[in-house]
């Protein structure tokens, strides 16, 4: 697999650039290394004297402040007369940007690109730092590779290699629609639970665990007696599901186990179905886990919960006085996503609750999970303790992904409590999500080269990134209001959308998906997603008609 | 214009110039070292998106949008409220299932009244679910301008925020 991107080490040097290189290699950025002066937001600049402001050699002009020096004979023109220099002189093409270190081709009159410039500056900036922060940079930019670490885990949820314990035979398989479409019946406002249920049921290297019977049932109960089990339960329903029954399965034991779990969830209301979902997800942990990771807590968790759906954020805090860096890393199984209602007043949205609203820029998934990565200000009252500077200092804080989940879960917020007007509401809004999504301008590797003015570092390493790229599977909808409203799944297997509404399973066109009011959606990393439509492609009917069965569309 | 002002003027078109050419660097930068994200595929996401809104609310676009279904793929159809009938697991009685839940939880001895005592001694427990995030040994990240459901720190039984009357059709 090729890199993907082998432009980014290796853009291509224009004429002049690269006769430059050959007559004076890198003599030229050498020397200038001394004058690079790196600003805490991550600029550098070029300051050679301290007391005289530069000037154009040609018209002794400041013009606006953008000049360039020639790396040759170290003149200074401003964009006005850099071509007259590069046409007098001989070879005098390439000059720097003094308020940005960006190098410039006179002839070309274009902003050019060279590595091995880049690396100067970029291990100028790694010197100019306080010193706890240079070694967490360096390895920053190093971009290693924890490829083998996510095959390992692949190999096991590997569909093929191991035991499908799924019964396709069944007569009562109707038609040959995909294995796994069963409805769930509602055992009273529990669409919240039959919601999520769906998209874990379909869930690839989740499915592909329990099919393949990995959480041994018959050890299980025989360790732990009358303890509720969370996987042992889903298992059944895995079961269950695959089974090729089609007439609704009612979840009634897993409900029993669940309320036994969350205790303080357990009552006969409407659930928060993000809530119902950590939950699960915390309960199959605790069981599977004190198995799994008999050791302290200090690799990854191995159970299968954590496996499938966990991923790694990174938070840095940047003293905007010094430019020290604090970075810290946490866990996570999903992300929840802020939808950016600070474009609105509040009368405008007031009006706007139950009516289809203008497509906004802000309603869309990619402007929520900018909205996440963008440094924010943190206010004067959050003002943070600097361990350069030490004092509290104004600070700016940014999010990235450390690391992707193999299955990656995204919650957006749309209930919104005013602590000062005690009220709840919901966000009506529709919020547009693409099918394939690029995570990649979200990961930290991505966000940190950023903040270096995207330079060309030397560190990054040849192999090819993980895959950053997804497929969506399963879209979790909420429709109503905020106390009274209903959940439905939306399910895309071997590119047809089924809607899962309790015990209804229905066809839908992916129009009426895209148009849907989202509000946790669950990509799988690409591979896994073409994968799992090979594995659980459909089965055809038996020849034998039932005469009582209806013979419904078939593929 | 005074000098005065002209003098301002100039200053300031100045540094608005020096702040567009630093933006333009940057994306000169990004897309000649090929950083750009894909818009092309993320415009066609976005006409997609916006094409399917408009052919959904177009009322003559049939579908059982908001209508009821009459039959499910599989040519089944199913009552209002499920009526499948299985035992209770904890009192060993049959129970419809489409009222389970609510007989469960006066089973279990859940259930609204018989929490108001429990509410005090698991107030520790709800606060583990507070951030929603698996509890064990895992620190849910922080984002200061939040509007988390649960911002406030305590998850309040009282408040049904999500609580749905009927799943149930009318």
């Amino acid at each position: 697999m090729a890199a993907r991107n082998p432009v980014f080490a290796n853009p291509k040097p224009c004429k002049h650039l690269a006769d430059y290189k050959l007559s004076h290699g890198l003599s030229g950025y050498k020397s200038l290394q001394k004058w690079l002066k790196t600003s805490p937001n991550g600029n550098t600049s070029i300051k050679m004297r301290e007391t005289k402001m530069p000037r154009c050699s040609f018209c002794s002009g400041f013009h606006r402040g953008r000049l360039y020096l020639c790396l040759i004979c170290s003149s200074m023109y401003c964009p006005d007369h850099t071509l007259l220099h590069s046409q007098s002189g001989n070879g005098h093409d390439i000059a720097v940007d003094i308020d940005r270190s960006e190098l410039y081709c006179c002839s070309c009159s274009d902003q050019v690109y060279d590595p091995d410039f880049d690396k100067v500056v970029v291990s100028k900036n790694i010197m100019d730092m306080p010193n706890k922060t240079q070694d967490s940079v360096v390895d920053d930019l190093t971009r290693r590779s924890s490829k083998r670490r996510r095959l390992n885990s692949l190999v096991d949820l590997d569909l093929k290699k191991s035991k499908l314990l799924v019964s396709v035979r069944d007569r009562r398989a109707k038609s040959c629609y995909p294995l796994g479409l069963r409805g769930l019946n509602n055992l009273g406002s529990t669409c919240f639970m039959n919601s999520v249920l769906q998209a874990l049921l379909h869930a690839p290297p989740f499915r592909n665990y329990f099919l393949s019977e990995r959480h041994d049932r018959e050890i299980c109960k025989k360790k732990s007696s009358d303890q509720s089990c969370l996987a042992c339960d889903i298992g059944v329903i895995f079961s269950a599901v695959y089974s090729g029954d089609r007439t609704p399965y009612s979840p009634a034991q897993f409900l029993y186990s669940w309320w036994q779990h969350s205790a303080n969830l357990a009552s006969y209301e409407q659930q928060d179905a993000h809530e119902f979902f950590i939950s699960v997800l915390d309960g199959i942990h605790e069981r599977e886990g004190k198995e799994r990771n008999p050791s302290k807590e200090n690799g990854d968790c191995q159970c299968i919960a954590h496996r499938v759906f966990s991923g790694m954020l990174r938070s840095d805090v940047t003293c905007t006085t010094c430019g020290s860096t604090s970075t810290t890393y946490d866990p996570c199984v999903d992300i929840s996503l802020n939808m950016d209602t600070s474009n609105f007043s509040s009368v405008d949205v007031a009006n706007k609750s139950n009516r289809p609203n203008e497509d906004t820029g802000r309603s869309t998934l990619l402007a929520c999970l900018d909205l996440f990565t963008r440094p924010e200000r943190l206010g004067s009252d959050q003002k943070l303790y600097c361990q350069n500077c030490k004092e509290k200092r104004d600070s700016l804080k940014q999010m990235s992904i450390k690391r992707l989940p193999l299955v990656l879960s995204l919650h957006i917020k749309r209930f919104e409590h005013s602590s000062l007007r005690r009220t709840s509401r919901k966000i009506d809004w529709h919020l547009q999500f693409p099918f394939s999504l690029d995570m990649t301008p979200y990961l930290s590797s991505s966000i940190v080269r950023n903040r270096f003015g995207n330079r060309i570092s030397g560190f990054e390493s040849d192999e090819a990134d993980i895959s950053a790229e997804f497929e969506i599977f399963a879209v979790v909808t909420h429709s109503g209001m905020l106390d009274s409203g209903h959940y439905v799944t939306y399910l895309r297997l071997q590119n047809q959308w089924y809607k899962c509404d309790d015990a209804w399973i229905t066809e839908v066109d992916e129009r009426i998906v895209r148009a849907s009011q989202c509000y946790m959606i669950f990509y799988v990393q690409k591979m896994l997603y073409y994968k799992a439509n090979e594995d659980l492609s459909c089965m055809p009917m038996s020849t034998r008609r039932d005469p009582l069965v209806p013979i419904a569309g078939c593929c | 214009m005074s000098p005065h002002t002209q003098l301002s003027s100039h200053f300031f078109g100045d540094l608005l110039d020096s702040i567009i050419v630093d933006v333009a660097s940057e994306c000169h930068r990004i897309a000649r070292l090929g950083l750009d994200r894909n818009l092309e595929e993320e415009e066609e996401e976005l006409r997609l998106s916006a094409q399917a809104r408009v052919t959904v609310a177009d009322p003559s676009n049939s579908g059982e949008i908001n209508g009821k279904y009459v039959v499910d793929i599989f040519g089944q159809t199913h009552p209002s409220v499920a009526n499948e009938v299985f035992d209770c697991m904890n009192c060993g009685r049959p129970i419809v299932a489409g009222r389970f839940a609510p007989h469960l939880e006066k089973c279990m001895g859940k259930g609204r009244k018989a929490r108001v005592k429990a509410t005090r001694s698991s107030t520790a427990a709800q606060n583990r679910y507070s951030r929603g995030s698996p509890v064990s040994a895992y620190s849910p990240y922080s984002n200061p301008t939040s509007t988390n459901r649960l911002s406030n720190g305590t998850y309040s039984h009282t408040v049904e925020e999500y609580s749905n009357g009927t799943c149930e059709e009318p």
